[in-house]
């Protein structure tokens, strides 16, 4: 397999993360040397969809069970307002 | 209209949430319209460490929808995580399916103008629905509410096989009924319980290959479905005709405005980088199961729809309307199998006189004393001309309230009708002695004089003259003077 | 000697004796702590108020003759991403620097089930990523045999909390090695347990599919009464196993007579510092002498290993720490102009660099166009490499490796290049990858003067066979004297 490179930027901007430049140069090397790590892979011969039948899930029931009380969920938010959690103003 | 030069090529994918007990990922209550915030826990607000538990009687309900529109049954499958960043989406990940669905390959047969279509049913997945932004002008930010957060959705794709809006249309109303059958999903458009994508290319006619599609987010009904498709083919059609090219593209319908608007590029498509979700273990069904919930399958409103046309010479107005609602299916059918009695009058009966009170009292078939065997007792005295169609209507409202029976009602108001001819004669003369200027009306060509007089003989008997008859002597005098 | 030198076996039928109380217990580990907090920094949070007060409870119901679990009233520290009601929950991270979970994590209400003692929630690697307890955001944890060296990590508090006696016992994570190599490193004892025993329920995750908390302590016994609490299946847990455990402490069985090791050449070659194959080798040898035989066995794809675990990890990890977005809980950066805004300044500014680098590997080997070559081939080789432990089972009970291919690291030394601190973890990381339980169990104390770890494999849910064979070991060589608590 041939050398991947990686674009920083657009990496960064799917994973809500920004660099200025000093760091984004550091980045780019540390990065750059732990891709061609880890790309050093055997050859596998694609064995299909990535399932495990042999540990097959156990589903619940649907049956309610107590939900948390309002103020308990919101504790920890940084903004509430009217018993909902605060964000700058979405556009869509 | 759509330049006819052209065809459009439509897909839809519907989502619609299941009225399950609890959502599909936590023991939370699955209801709409409470308080904000209120019918959540650590889980549905994807709390640090907190791990999903997949409710059975979601997969149960996805799978009984993927018998009901003819799928494959993928008995092993999986779930997956679909990364986006969202204030709605507390995890920042949506679990979904993505490339083995609970269920694929299917279809279902839809009316058009009496006509049946087969649509292409690509597949069904399940998956969790995501809170609700609130906006509010007055404030600076916006309000997030979880409630919503990990409602069971399952989302059915269609294929591309719609030719027209109506086509669309017939689509949704079948799904929106077939879900409502299946007791899977209350079909609630204003609460959102139904939305839909569409996929909209055009191409000229004789064209086999597919134009580019255009996919509109944000419709929310149905008929707004049908504005969104019509406008966006226009708009296609539109950038062709000027020696344009259609890129594709995601856009937003604004039903109010009529109109739909860039929302991104496919330059700027989301990557969701897709991969199997860790915390669930595969799915895996027992051949059994899927074959027992096939056998729990109704026969579905569209098939019933097109029986009752096949069968009983409905228009598909009335069938539709009757197999709407489920128990006025089943009272149709019922009353039909306790006697002799025409289908198309007992179709009157329900659509008309029991659907306008159920309207006026809110009140469901099961809340009245009516029963088929009454039903079919009434209408049938009513065919055999025992009492008139206003007397039967008095005999039904008391039917509807009170556990009496047919003849006894009959008897007890004296509704029954006066066939009896001389006694008829007698009153008909009375009339016409008294009417002269009805009768030289009707003589200088004004023929509703007779339905005055006929309206004057059965005032005279106080509705029981049977109608029929004392028209007839009316008109026989009438000729002969 | 000390209250706080003593094992939990030894402490609960001393409690049982009356020969102490359980406040006793839990004043002498704090007054420990006291001592050497300052140097050894093993704990983010101490709740000492609340460890007094149930001890308190524990002793009155002794006092009133009630039947008690035998870790009731032991002092235990739990790793600081196990979700502790009420207790700040930090995962050493500025990101979660404020958050305090409305609910416990199913291993620790265990754990106050069985009345035991929370000293407090121990430093780690930010979010269990790092093999230091370097990348903690609070502060930096040092070995308690020598202070100059790290802990190893990332559950680099737990250990040294019971190596140098600021806990009896812990709770650790273990996602590539995280209990078993600072286990190793601080001269205790560590299990890693089969994938889906232990509920990951209220464990901040990091890896879903290769997390398991674990116990760390001083002896075998210790790791297995802790263990023997904090297994079984949990409906919270849909990857938790069903199926019933034993009592593995009561259980215990020193004899060695039959057990096959298996010597994989893989784990022995460059790389290992001569010294550390040697001791572990001894080890091995010991074990031979006494009954057990010893084949060599080969898992041919260990080379790979650690690149598909980096991809496996860091994909996952990308997931799971995308939820950090100033929104719900935690960390939100104090200016922002937009939603988009906000949540690159809150990430950027709350996560640390080895997140940071983890987090755009694992976005990077999931994005369009690179998913299969990174992220997919990665899952089939974990298969491969799962078949091949199980081949290796079918000739032999355990597998014995080394821990680490060195004993603890100066502070500092690593902590700027990130692939010789990822080199570190090639021997823990294939456990992981398939899923099998594993511990670290100390072979004694190196040249400079630290402890060196060797590592027992088993086939999955095969803790008794490896709490055997471990205990085995440590009764030939008369207990382990290992850990700092003399220091």
């Amino acid at each position: 397999m041939t050398a991947m490179k990686m674009d920083i930027a657009h990496v960064a901007k799917l994973a809500k993360l920004q660099f200025d430049e000093q760091e984004a140069q550091k980045f780019e090397g540390q990065m750059q040397s732990i891709i061609d790590m880890v790309e050093n892979l055997p050859p596998l011969s694609d064995s299909g969809a990535l399932i495990d039948p042999e540990n097959p899930m156990i589903m619940r029931e649907d049956k309610v069970t107590d939900h948390c009380k309002r103020d308990e969920l919101l504790k920890n938010a940084p903004q509430v307002q009217a018993g909902c959690v605060v964000v700058p103003k979405v556009v869509e | 209209m759509l330049n006819d030069n052209y065809e459009m090529v439509v897909g839809l994918e519907v989502h619609a949430e299941l009225s399950t007990d609890t959502k599909i990922y936590c023991g939370c209550k699955n209801q709409f319209g409470l308080e904000v915030n209120t019918q959540c826990c650590p889980i549905c607000t994807g709390m640090p460490g907190t791990l999903p538990t997949l409710n059975e009687k979601v997969v149960e309900y996805a799978v009984k929808m993927g018998h009901a529109l003819n799928c494959t049954i993928n008995r092993i499958c999986k779930q997956d995580r679909k990364n986006y960043f969202y204030p709605d989406l507390p995890k920042a990940y949506q679990i979904s399916q993505f490339d083995i669905p609970l269920c694929e390959h299917g279809y279902v047969d839809i009316l058009v103008d009496g006509e049946e279509k087969r649509i292409g049913v690509t597949r069904i997945h399940i998956e969790e629905d995501a809170g609700k932004l609130i906006h509010d002008d007055s404030f600076a930010g916006s309000l997030v509410d979880f409630n919503r957060c990990g409602v069971p959705l399952i989302e059915i794709v269609s294929e591309p096989d719609f030719r027209s809006s109506a086509e669309a249309k017939a689509y949704l109303d079948t799904i929106r009924s077939i879900l409502i059958y299946l007791g899977i999903s209350d079909g609630k458009m204003q609460e959102g319980s139904i939305r839909c994508d569409v996929n909209v290319s055009v191409r000229k006619k004789g064209d086999t290959e597919f134009g580019t599609r255009c996919e509109m987010k944000n419709v929310n009904s149905f008929s707004g479905a049908v504005r969104a498709i019509e406008y966006e083919a226009a708009r296609q059609v539109e950038v062709l005709e000027n020696g344009g090219t259609v890129s594709q593209e995601t856009r937003r319908w604004d039903d109010a405005k009529g109109q739909n608007f860039l929302l991104r590029s496919k330059e700027d498509a989301h990557d969701y980088r897709y991969f199997p979700e860790p915390d669930l273990p595969t799915i895996v069904l027992e051949q059994e199961y899927v074959d027992r919930l096939k056998e729990q399958i109704p026969e579905l409103p569209n098939k019933k729809i097109a029986r009752y046309m096949k069968d009983y010479g409905l228009n598909q107005g009335d069938a539709t309307l009757l197999v709407e609602q489920m128990e006025k299916a089943a009272l149709f059918e019922e009353t039909l199998a306790c006697g002799k009695v025409s289908a198309k009058n007992v179709s009157n009966w329900i659509l008309v006189d029991l659907s306008k009170y159920m309207n006026e009292t809110k009140k469901s078939i099961a809340d009245t004393k009516l029963t088929p065997q009454k039903l079919c007792q009434l209408i049938q005295k009513v065919e055999q001309g025992v009492i008139s169609n206003t007397a039967g209507k008095t005999v039904f409202e008391v039917l509807l309230v009170e556990d009496r029976e047919v003849d006894e009602v009959i008897e007890e108001k004296g509704l029954k009708q006066i066939s009896d001819s001389s006694a008829l004669e007698a009153v008909v003369n009375e009339v016409l002695s008294n009417n002269q200027k009805s009768i030289d009306d009707y003589k200088n060509g004004k023929t509703n004089a007779l339905g005055y007089l006929v309206g004057q003989c059965m005032k005279a008997t106080k509705g029981q003259g049977n109608p029929a008859m004392m028209k007839e002597m009316i008109l026989a005098y009438l000729e002969n003077h | 000697m000390e209250l706080y030198q003593k094992t939990a076996a030894e402490l609960s039928k001393m409690l049982r004796n009356k020969e102490c109380s359980a406040v006793e217990v839990t004043k002498s580990v704090f007054d420990r702590i006291r001592q050497k907090e300052d140097t050894v920094g093993a704990y983010v949070t101490l709740t000492e108020d609340k460890a007094l007060e149930k001890a308190g409870e524990v002793d009155q119901k002794l006092a009133a003759g009630e039947e008690l679990s035998p870790l009731a009233g032991i002092p235990v520290g739990v790793k600081d991403n196990i979700c502790t009601q009420g207790i700040l929950t930090s995962c050493a991270s500025k990101m979660l620097y404020n958050f305090v979970p409305p609910y416990n994590a199913t291993a620790y209400d265990k754990l106050l089930k069985q009345d035991m003692v929370i000293t407090g929630k121990c430093n780690m690697d930010e979010f269990a990523m790092g093999s230091s307890t370097e990348t903690s955001y609070f502060k930096k944890t040092a070995n308690p045999h020598d202070p100059s060296r790290v802990p190893g990590g990332s559950s680099g508090g737990s250990a040294a909390a019971v190596s140098a006696g600021e806990a009896i016992v812990a709770l650790g994570s273990d996602t590539g090695g995280s209990i078993r190599q600072p286990a190793g490193f601080c001269g205790i004892v560590g299990l890693k347990p089969t994938y889906g025993s232990v509920s990951r329920y209220g464990l901040v995750a990091f890896a879903s599919s290769l997390d398991q908390i674990g116990p760390m302590g001083k002896s075998v016994a210790d790791t297995a009464m802790l263990y023997t609490a904090i297994c079984g299946r949990d409906p919270m847990d849909a990857t938790s196993a069903a199926r019933e455990y034993p009592d593995f402490y009561q259980n215990l069985n020193s004899n060695v007579k039959g057990l096959t090791i298996g010597i994989p050449k893989e784990y022995f070659g460059e790389g290992i510092e001569p010294e550390v194959k040697q001791m572990v080798m001894d080890a091995v040898k010991l074990l031979e002498q006494n009954g057990a035989t010893v084949k060599e066995i080969s898992l041919p794809s260990t080379g790979y290993a650690l690149n598909a675990y980096y991809i496996i990890a860091s994909a996952e990890a990308s997931s799971n720490l995308a939820r950090y977005d100033g929104v719900k809980y935690g960390y939100r950066t104090s200016e922002y102009t937009s939603l988009e805004d906000m949540y690159l300044k809150t990430r950027s500014e709350g996560f640390g660099d080895e997140v940071k680098r983890r987090i755009m590997l694992g976005t990077f080997v999931l994005s369009s166009g690179y998913y299969d070559a990174y992220y997919k081939r990665a899952k089939l080789l974990q298969k491969q490499i799962a078949a091949e432990f199980a081949a290796a089972f079918e000739g032999c009970d355990v597998i014995a490796t080394p821990t680490t291919p060195y004993s603890a690291f100066k502070l500092g030394e690593n902590i700027d290049d990130p692939l010789k601190m990822y080199a570190g973890d090639i021997c823990t990381v294939t456990v992981n990858i398939a899923g099998l339980p594993a511990m670290s169990l100390p072979c004694g104390m190196d040249s400079k003067g630290m402890p060196v770890g060797m590592q027992l494999i088993g086939p999955k849910f095969s803790e008794q066979t490896l709490f055997d064979a471990a205990f085995g070991y440590e009764s030939l060589v008369g207990g382990f004297t290992t850990s700092a608590v003399e220091k």
